[in-house]
């Protein structure tokens, strides 16, 4: 196991707040998303299709922000503040284009129950923004986190 | 001269609600959890547990090796998501997804698709709602 400390449901504080590193999205991320993914759509893929389109290039699949944007954010929220995924809610509000800089500005909005009594949920609102500080996705995660005392 | 047909394409048009569609697996491997650390730079997990986003991830994919053409899709709007049950390198995925909603917009036209992640147990991993715009047809 990694040697970060274990951050548990009682140490969560509402209200905190983490701003991730930035991080450049490069035709190689997209690339090697639609390869991994096996999602070829011309949007991200044909550059020539692209330029009669609305977005004039190729565009960053949405779920290759994501994923980027869950990266950026495990390297600010200490140890497993956030643990397994339990839900999402996520909207794709504008392009991620090749050179584009993101990065997540997120906050703890809600503490709750699990369903099971050793168990906590924590929610995560997270914003991505680029490089010109308009939000490209945004939406609330939900994650299962253990509680100190059972 | 003959020319390979342009590659045949589903349109907002040809949606048909509640026509459930089943992809072929695929068996998620060491190999996919490692390019996909890389790809978003993870905090690595346990070595055997696939990220929880992976599934989704190579979900969308499997929607393209389906007897049907592609969908046209315009754009991927927003879904909600639940995880129920983690995957484990060696677990083979597929999804079974249908369109439960469509309304047409004046360009385009939004399609609401269910979608569930089942393993080779048959248990429902992850499930959710993904809102996409799809084009109409183009006019001739």
């Amino acid at each position: 196991m990694s040697g970060e400390p274990v951050v548990y449901f009682e140490d969560v504080q509402l209200g905190e707040e983490y701003v991730s590193p930035g991080r450049t999205v490069t035709e190689a991320d997209i690339v090697i998303f639609a390869g991994l993914s096996g999602d070829f759509n011309v949007l991200h893929t044909d550059a020539e299709h692209m330029k009669a389109s609305l977005f004039g290039e190729r565009i960053a699949h949405g779920l290759l922000g994501l994923s980027i944007q869950q990266g950026l954010l495990d390297r600010v929220i200490p140890g497993q503040t956030v643990g397994p995924l339990a839900a999402v809610k996520w909207k794709f509000k504008g392009p991620i284009k090749i050179g584009d800089t993101i990065h997540v500005e997120a906050r703890v909005t809600a503490k709750k129950d699990g369903e099971q009594p050793g168990r906590g949920v924590v929610t995560v609102e997270r914003r991505v923004v680029n490089q010109r500080g308009e939000v490209v996705q945004e939406g609330e995660t939900d994650h299962v986190v253990g509680r100190r005392t059972v | 001269m003959a020319r390979a047909q342009a590659e045949r394409r589903l349109y907002f048009e040809d949606v048909q609600v509640n026509v459930p569609l089943e992809t072929p697996g695929i068996t998620l491997t060491e190999a996919h959890v490692a390019l996909f650390a890389s790809l978003t730079t993870s905090r690595p997990g346990e070595p055997a547990t696939v990220p929880d986003l992976l599934p989704l991830c190579v979900s969308s994919g499997l929607g393209w090796r389906v007897p049907q053409p592609p969908l046209v899709v315009l754009a991927f709007m927003g879904f909600e998501w639940r995880f129920f049950k983690p995957t484990r390198v060696g677990d083979t995925i597929r999804s079974v997804s249908k369109t439960v909603a469509k309304r047409s917009m004046k360009d385009g036209g939004v399609v609401i698709e269910e979608r569930q992640i089942l393993n080779q147990r048959d248990e429902v991993v992850q499930s959710g709602r993904l809102t996409l715009l799809v084009a109409k047809r183009p006019q001739t």
